[in-house]
């Protein structure tokens, strides 16, 4: 056993890629199985309730959405497809829509889906709690019949963005003879959700596993396939490897073993990596500016700060190939927004030097200046990538103080106390920018305590001017041609950018089918994936 | 002075002490020549990542997931190492002398209290108390040092009040009390020299403790991220003990031999201070 | 003797009133509160709901409120609501206390079992091949660091051998009947228990050596075997029952410590026990677990410790309590 050369790994990591895509290409004209056992995990830890109505992270939603449906779901092709909902007609204004509702879906327990369910579903939970200002623009909710309901809004909506919010994390129905009445964050049923989904919970053994059995009545029969479904968690990535090779584990989404181990399990045919199905969920680690304080709020030091970056050097280590160095502030794999047309920042120590010269920092006594670097650590990539940053910055001879707190601190720092000059964070964008991603951009996603959002306290009228704007912009190529002037845009103003796009990638047993299909596919149901066993 | 030299003839008479004593000179001599050995920053990034150790004259142990130098990290860490050690301990033996002895010397409800509080503190699991506080006050090596002090003084504290139980009524004391001389003249002047001793062998056995706790607290991740240290260098290779597993075997070696010679220079100070069990 | 040991078990109260209130002290002072961490990650926009919610956790009372309900609801037996889990705390903890009890215990009897025997014969053979190795033996695991045994054993019997699995308690999803169950959860146990285990077991095999050793040169075993005792029936029935009387404290004493040595053990190994439920609750800031598990885990060290008083009273009938 030698060390693998980084070219010969990357190599064998993207024949492993490619040689993924091949035999589900074929198997998907196969005639699915029924029956079997799926055991299932992620690359992070268990979730602190399974189902955590304002959101909670990726790891309630991963254990949630088995169970509680949304009205559609987008493919990796964009392609919204129904799920509770058949139809979603925009009106001639585009300020209003009239949502077609599936008839024979039921709860869990055994109550039939209704349009109550809908309305209630979004006025008390997506509008209040979980939807955040993406429903700002929503004004009614009713019931025509008992399978239509029909939104309402306040200024036009554009179709995609529709779409994209109805298929998107913030908005799964809950049902509504359940939570009426009740404190919906904190109703025990949240342990063991009732959904209309495949998949009903039958245990949650807190610190292994939760087990999931078929549900008989799924408006979507003969589906599931599967018969159990059943998701574990381990605390460290190795141990996911080793899962997989005892044959204990089936399919792990969002990079679940150390990338090493990758070629090392492809390479036996058994098993495949997938980049597919995180385009609606994906993932960047960025570095932002504070924009309160002296030094970070000239825009020539940020731009000069970008260019001592080797964003390769990056992808190639710390993420071992399985990143790419960002372009602009969209994630490459966004087929809709991505463009390579806007500013870049190569890496380039001397024209970093001569940039922050120009600026007016000249190098006095060994230093240019201090910044306070705070890469928040709830990846074990960005501890590196924060001691990598330290190191690029004083190659520039700027004096880093790096801390990488715990995630508690961390979100504290960032978030609440902006306790930072330059911050290493990450955050997960959709397709359709608004709001995941406009909410670090705009002056009104400056929300002090709330995360993942505007930290950097950034404030532009052009920004906030071109972000309304495609708020209710109906036609795609207007709107298209708006997000482009506002990529250009931040990425030329620079208060947050992503260093480098996360091509996360889910392991499956190769005798698993119809995984990674979907725009998310962990946020999925997982009705339709079945083991060819 | 003839003491002092008796007491080295009966130490180095033990072979295994002497073992252990060359080893911690070593580790010692790597700390203080670190600077030399290996003039760059011990976390620059300086070659490629995953090289197994023993393949260049460049990286004699090897480089780590990110291309660092692991021999530069590992004789630096030495330094980390024995810092933190030196004053955990010391921290503790501080606390712990002074609760010990105010506890045994004035007896009574003084006495009860501080065994309370004594028994309050040994009954706090250990490590979540030290992740707590380093929690509160950051992660740097001073407060972790701190913090391990912090927790790590109730057996000094107990073998303190121990000692002075049995020396606080002896005949010299009570001649020193008869003379009119003050309590605390007498517990430092009269007692302690006596008492320390064994206070000093248990010390030695609490560097090796602080060494340890350091090497848990940086392998769950809240150590200090500017120094490197030992156990986060297990920590960081945890991920790759398939194909690099020597990430995490050599520093979990240097902190073994560190703890090791440590004892075995606890056992040998024991067996000199106490000649009459040494006939085994 | 009902007395006595009922003084004993009234200590415990102020100790764990004690712990209480230091570990409440302690969370508090720690940077970002269970508050931030909670709206952070759910992302709440609203300013209304933030107080909402600052209503519920609590965290809109002064702090020695929030002190003194805590001390009074725990007098009543009521944990608290963990909002985190969205379960009671007592609950929470019932439900992965088990499997840092069978933790524990395995690593106990293991360094039990391993230590005194090895602390036996390397008495028994004094000064020979075996005494060195042992001794060398007990050295060299005392000063490993136990996440690092926990590792490298890892990469021995599990990814390299491949004889035992690399984490986790139970093999999932596969149905087992009672005596399978049971011998999945000790192939499971294997590693873990031994990494925690032969830290104490090294301590254990010294001690056990060093009071056979004292115990065998005193009186009363010279005139066992004056008698005309056999050496074994002497060493058995005397020497061994006198010289355990250390291993019994240092266990007692020890029992806080295996707690924190589970934090470490349970990370390596994936094992879904409250060692991990600590560290997480510590790291989220989740007071209310981090106060329950350690009262109740001092209540266990608090009562260990007054049994093992207890029973080296009636194993040392010298010894008394003041």
């Amino acid at each position: 056993m030698g060390p693998l050369s980084r070219r010969d790994f990357l190599a064998t990591a993207a024949a492993g890629a490619a040689a993924s895509t091949l035999p589900l290409t074929g198997a998907a004209a196969a005639t699915p199985k029924r029956g079997g056992t799926l055991t299932a995990s992620w690359g992070g830890f268990e979730p602190q309730a399974l189902f955590v109505p304002p959101g909670g992270g990726s790891s309630p939603y991963f254990t949630s959405t088995k169970v509680l449906e949304r009205l559609l779901k987008l493919t990796n092709d964009l392609k919204f497809e129904p799920v509770l909902a058949t139809e979603v007609t925009p009106a001639q204004d585009f300020r209003s829509y009239k949502i077609k509702l599936r008839e024979n879906a039921s709860w869990h327990d055994g109550e039939p889906f209704t349009a109550d369910d809908v309305v209630f579903s979004a006025l008390e939970y997506w509008k209040p709690i979980s939807g955040g200002i993406s429903l700002n623009a929503l004004t009614a909710v009713e019931a025509v019949d008992p399978h239509t309901v029909v939104l309402g809004f306040n200024a036009p909506v554009p179709e995609f963005f529709l779409r994209s919010v109805l298929a998107g994390r913030s908005t799964l129905v809950i049902p509504k003879h359940i939570y009426a009445g009740k404190n919906i964050l904190t109703h025990p049923v949240n342990n063991a959700p009732i959904g209309t989904g495949p998949f009903k919970v039958k245990e949650w053994v807190r610190g292994s596993h939760v087990e999931y059995l078929r549900n008989e009545k799924y408006w979507d029969a003969p589906l599931p396939y599967v018969d159990r479904l059943v998701i574990r968690w381990w605390r460290d990535p190795a141990s996911r490897s080793a899962a997989f090779e005892a044959g204990q584990l089936d399919i792990a989404t969002f990079n679940p073993i150390p990338a090493p181990d990758i070629p090392r399990l492809t390479e036996t045919k058994k098993f495949v990596a997938d980049t597919r199905g995180f385009s609606n969920s994906a993932w960047v680690t960025t570095v932002e500016f504070n924009m309160r304080r002296d030094v970070t709020k000239n825009r020539a030091v940020r731009q000069a700060l970008l260019h001592a970056i080797d964003r390769q050097f990056i992808a190639d280590t710390v993420f071992f190939g399985r990143a790419r160095p960002s372009i602009g502030a969209i994630h490459f794999s966004n087929s809709m927004f991505f463009s390579k047309d806007v500013p870049d920042y190569p890496f380039d120590p001397k024209q970093a030097a001569k940039l922050l010269d120009a600026a007016g920092y000249p190098v006095k006594g060994g230093s240019r200046f201090t910044v306070s670097l705070v890469s928040a650590g709830w990846f074990e990539e960005n501890v590196k990538i924060g001691q990598y940053l330290k190191q690029a910055l004083e190659d520039v001879d700027v004096t880093v103080n790096l801390t990488i707190p715990d995630r508690a601190t961390s979100l504290k720092r960032i978030y609440t106390d902006y306790d930072f000059d330059i911050a290493v964070s990450n955050n997960a964008g959709t397709i359709e920018l608004l709001p995941t991603t406009t909410v670090f951009y705009t002056t009104d996603g400056i929300v002090k305590g709330a995360a993942f959002r505007n930290a950097t306290g950034f404030s532009d009228a052009r920004v906030d001017d071109l972000v309304a704007k495609i708020a209710v912009e109906t036609d795609d190529k207007k709107r298209v041609a708006l997000v482009h002037a506002f990529n250009q845009l931040v990425t030329t103003e620079a208060p947050i950018l992503p260093i480098v796009d996360l091509e996360p990638v889910t392991i499956a047993r190769a005798d698993v089918r119809n995984h990674s299909i979907t725009a998310d596919f962990m946020g999925e149901s997982w009705a339709d994936v079945w083991l060819d066993r | 002075m003839t003491a002092t030299i008796d007491f080295a003839r009966r130490f180095a008479r033990n072979r295994a002490a002497l073992a252990g004593f060359a080893l911690l000179l070593v580790v010692i001599a790597f700390a203080i020549t670190a600077p030399w050995l290996f003039p760059r920053p011990p976390l620059r990034i300086v070659g490629r990542p995953e090289v197994w150790p023993f393949l260049s004259w460049r990286f004699p142990l090897g480089t780590d997931s990110l291309g660092r130098d692991i021999a530069a990290m590992v004789a630096h860490g030495a330094r980390t190492t024995l810092l933190i050690g030196l004053f955990a301990s010391l921290t503790a033996t501080l606390i712990g002398v002074t609760i010990g002895a105010t506890a045994a010397y004035f007896g009574g409800w003084v006495d009860e209290a501080l065994m309370r509080f004594t028994e309050l503190f040994q009954t706090i699991p250990n490590l979540i108390f030290v992740l707590t506080i380093v929690l509160i006050l950051g992660q740097k090596i001073a407060y972790i040092t701190l913090a391990v002090g912090i927790v790590t003084w109730t057996p000094i504290a107990r073998l303190t009040r121990a000692e002075f139980l049995t020396l606080r009524d002896r005949e010299f004391v009570q001649a020193c009390r008869s003379m009119g001389m003050g309590d605390v003249r007498i517990m430092l002047r009269e007692i302690l020299p006596n008492a320390l001793p064994p206070v000093i062998v248990l010390a030695s056995l609490v560097v090796a403790g602080a060494i340890l706790f350091e090497s848990a607290v940086s392998f769950l991740g809240l150590g200090d991220p500017d120094v490197s240290s030992w156990g986060r260098l297990i920590g960081d290779g945890r991920t790759l003990i398939r194909t690099s597993w020597y990430i995490c075997a050599v520093p979990g070696i240097a902190i073994m031999l560190t703890v090791l010679a440590l004892n075995l220079i606890g056992d040998g100070l024991n067996d000199a201070l106490n000649p009459k069990l040494r006939d085994r | 003797m009902v007395r006595i040991v009922a003084r004993r078990l009234a200590q415990i109260v102020p100790l764990v009133l004690g712990v209480i209130v230091i570990n409440f002290i302690l969370i508090h002072l720690a940077p970002g509160s269970l508050f931030d961490v909670m709206t952070a990650e759910q992302q709440i926009t609203s300013p209304e709901m933030l107080e909402k919610l600052r209503h519920l956790y609590g965290v809109d009372q002064p702090a020695w409120v929030q002190l003194v309900d805590y001390i009074w609801s725990v007098l009543t037996l009521d944990l608290g609501f963990s909002y985190r889990q969205n379960a009671p705390v007592l609950d929470v903890i019932l439900q992965q206390m088990p499997a840092t009890l069978i933790l524990m215990l395995a690593a106990i009897a293991i360094a039990l079992i391993v230590g005194v025997t090895a602390g036996v014969i390397a008495a028994v053979r004094v000064n020979t091949i075996w005494d060195n190795l042992i001794s060398l033996g007990a050295v060299f695991f005392f000063a490993a660091p136990s996440f690092w045994l926990g590792i490298m054993m890892t990469v021995l019997f599990a990814v390299k051998l491949g004889w035992l699995p690399v984490g986790g308690m139970r093999e999932i999803g596969v149905d087992e009947n009672a005596l399978q169950a049971t011998f999945d959860i000790l192939r499971h146990l294997a590693l873990p228990a031994t990494a925690l285990g032969l830290f104490y077991a090294a301590t254990y095999a010294r001690v056990m050596r060093a009071s056979m050793l004292e115990v065998v040169r005193l009186d009363f075993v010279r005139t066992a075997r004056a008698k005309g005792l056999s050496r074994t029936r002497v060493v058995i029935a005397h020497v061994l029952r006198n010289a355990l009387l250390p291993v019994v404290t240092l266990l007692g004493l020890q029992l806080g410590t295996v707690l924190g040595g589970s934090v470490v053990i349970e990370a390596v190994f994936s094992w879904p026990g409250i060692g991990s439920l600590l560290f997480d609750s510590v790291m989220s800031r989740n007071y209310p677990v981090v106060l329950g598990v350690l009262v109740l885990g001092s209540l266990v060290v608090a009562v260990a410790n007054a049994s093992v008083d207890l029973l080296y009273m009636r194993l040392d009938p010298r010894v008394r309590l003041r």
